[in-house]
């Protein structure tokens, strides 16, 4: 029965390996190919049944004049706006977290649970009905086309996440922790920044992750509120497709763009596991 | 160091409600400088209610709180100075045990070396000298319960150190050794010791005074002594002491004679002026003793069962439908059938509407 187990664990493990894996395979393999390669029916094995061309990788870092797009700028663009709302999302949806899982709030009928969900339904609503209201505002600003519009805006977006995150995981984080600190001597912000804060960071590194792959894969914001001076990768990779899809291209656009998040994740992970979220302080 | 005073302490958590629930009902306390208490009581009987308004955590809503002369109630808790050890271990979990012992000095801005001496000295007495350099997360449960206990005691100057079921994560041998250890501090530093507990051996054997309390209220205070022999409410007779206190409904029958079903007893007590419905006579089962014939206050019971445990065998029996238990010692030879069991008169208590007479 063990042996059955341990054979049915592993076949449904190599099982899902090999589906997650050969999306990523078949993209490296045709990034790799020509026109005619990709057109000419399915081929696996470069040298064998197609010659590896660099064609399709060097599209994306020719500038225009020579057939390119040059995403190296929409690249640092795209790594500076996801990192810096992240950031900020973090550091103010974590105080937020804290003072909601911590403290009362009481407005009339309003309590703690209501502003979570208020956080939270900001994900709610399709971005289609916030595209106009962004653009105006950012418009009104004189924001529109830029980093810092697009920042303000991610904030928005991602700050939900982290609020939903954090409290959830400073709910689980006993207030004897907060409760001890004050009695050793700590005021409360002395309470949470030296004592509940870095015990926090699992928490915030998981919340960090959702931030960033939310943050990197938005095309449609980064789409409507820029134009020319700023753009953000998604929105460049989009620029691509001509009337002859070029697949090798698009391929090679795609692993560039996801290998950031992969290298996040692969940090991230051992802090998804859940004894390290929930154990973090008993 | 400071004599704690509450004075007409209540708490109500949500106190604005039409019809407010009380954790503490009013009542007035005060604990002396250096002395050694333990709180005890069921759960949910507000015990921990009452060390969280000591310690500042919680305001209460009625009432006053004084450190010595100075009233305290509105001061916030890292200003009175108080140590707590929760039931559970409480560590700073990204820091090594050293700066977990340290921190309380740390955050009161105590000198370096004075903070070093301390932390080795309160190491050594806790047998955490070895792991002073390792990081407390990895530490076995009760290792962390005796880091939350060092926190608590590198800082000789608190007004109390309230422990709150401190040692239920702690094996037994250990446990006993840290009671008399906490016993010794208290003797050595004169530090204010108030413990709460559940186990009224651990209560017995630690503190000086113990006080009982009841849903949300002190239903005795006093020493050990006390508290087992004039037990002031039925709760607590029944509460205090293993087994429980034998309790009876009885019927007044003259100034100092009951009855209960067919038997009657004599009491130490008047009882003469009493008209209440409900009276008690409550025993415990160390005093019944095993007599070979009747005699005045003794009755003829069933046993039902008689458990050996050790250094003493526990009677069970049953007379006029009730049961009566009697601690005696092992080496008497019981009958196995019926048994003569005496009430000593002097160990009678009367309690009328559950309270002592």
């Amino acid at each position: 029965m063990p042996k059955l187990y341990t054979f049915l664990k592993y076949f449904f493990v190599i099982l899902w390996a090999c589906f997650v894996i050969a999306p990523f395979l078949w993209a490296i393999s045709t990034s790799f190919k020509d026109f005619n390669s990709v057109t000419g029916g399915a081929t696996y094995i470069p040298w064998l049944q197609f010659e590896p061309t660099l064609d399709g990788w060097s599209v994306l870092f020719k500038p225009g004049s020579q057939g390119g797009i040059n995403i190296i700028g929409p690249y640092f663009n795209s790594i500076f706006v996801t990192l810096t709302a992240s950031l900020i999302s973090i550091v103010l949806g974590t105080l937020a977290a804290y003072a909601l899982s911590r403290y009362t709030f009481k407005a009339g009928f309003v309590k703690n649970n209501d502003i979570t969900f208020f956080f939270i339904s900001q994900r709610i609503m399709p971005p289609v009905v916030l595209s106009i209201p962004f653009f105006l505002f950012l418009s009104t600003l004189g924001l529109l086309d830029s980093l810092a519009g697009l920042i303000l805006v991610y904030i928005v977006l991602l700050m939900p996440i982290a609020v939903w995150i954090m409290v959830d995981f400073f709910n689980r984080v006993p207030k004897e922790i907060d409760e001890t600190a004050l009695i050793d001597g700590c005021n409360p912000f002395q309470a949470f920044f030296k004592v509940v804060l870095p015990n926090s960071v699992p928490g915030m590194l998981v919340a960090g992750l959702f931030c960033i792959i939310f943050g990197w894969i938005d095309f449609f914001f980064a789409f409507i509120l820029t134009f020319t001076k700023v753009q953000l990768l998604p929105v460049k990779i989009v620029a691509l497709n001509s009337s002859i899809t070029p697949w090798w291209s698009l391929s090679a656009a795609a692993l560039v763009s996801v290998a950031p998040l992969i290298i996040v994740a692969f940090i991230v992970e051992r802090y998804l596991s859940k004894g390290n979220l929930s154990g973090a302080l008993k | 160091m400071a004599k704690i005073v509450l004075d007409n302490i209540a708490h109500s958590y949500d106190p604005n409600a039409s019809n407010p629930v009380f954790a503490l009902k009013q009542m007035s306390l005060s604990w002396a400088d250096g002395g050694r208490y333990a709180l005890l009581g069921p759960s949910g009987c507000g015990k921990t209610t009452m060390l969280n308004i000591m310690s500042g955590l919680v305001t209460p809503s009625h009432g006053k709180v004084f450190f010595d002369q100075s009233e305290v109630t509105r001061m916030i808790t890292e200003e009175r100075n108080i140590a707590q050890v929760f039931q559970f271990p409480v560590i700073y979990g990204t820091m090594t045990v050293y700066e977990n012992l340290a921190f309380p000095l740390k955050c009161r801005q105590f000198p370096e070396d004075q903070i070093d001496k301390k932390v080795k000295e309160v190491s050594e007495i806790l047998n955490l000298h070895n792991f002073l350099d390792n990081r407390a997360k990895g530490l076995t449960a009760d290792q962390k319960q005796l880091i939350s206990l060092g926190r608590g005691l590198v800082r000789e100057d608190v007004a109390a150190i309230l422990m709150d079921e401190p040692l239920t994560v702690i094996d037994p041998d250990l446990k006993f050794r840290l009671r008399r250890k906490l016993k010794e501090i208290n003797d050595k530093y004169k530090t204010t010791l108030i413990y709460v507990t559940h186990d009224q051996n651990e209560a017995m054997t630690f503190a000086d005074n113990i006080i009982v309390m009841d849903q949300g209220e002190v239903v005795q205070a006093g020493s050990p002594k006390d508290l087992f022999e004039r037990p002031q409410t039925t709760f607590v007779g029944y509460f205090i002491g293993s087994p429980a206190m034998n309790l009876y409904e009885c019927s007044a029958t003259s100034e100092n004679q009951i009855s209960i079903g067919s038997n009657s007893f004599k009491v130490h007590t008047n009882i003469n002026n009493t008209d209440s419905k409900d009276l008690k006579l409550g025993i415990r089962s160390e005093y019944i003793t095993v007599e070979s014939k009747l005699s005045d206050n003794s009755l003829e019971a069933d046993i039902i069962e008689v458990e050996d445990f050790g250094n003493y065998k526990l009677i069970t029996a049953s007379f006029d439908s009730v049961k009566i238990k009697a601690k005696v010692k092992r080496e008497l030879d019981i009958p196995s059938e019926k048994v003569i069991l005496k009430l000593p008169a002097e160990h009678c208590c009367i309690y009328e509407d559950n309270k002592l007479i």
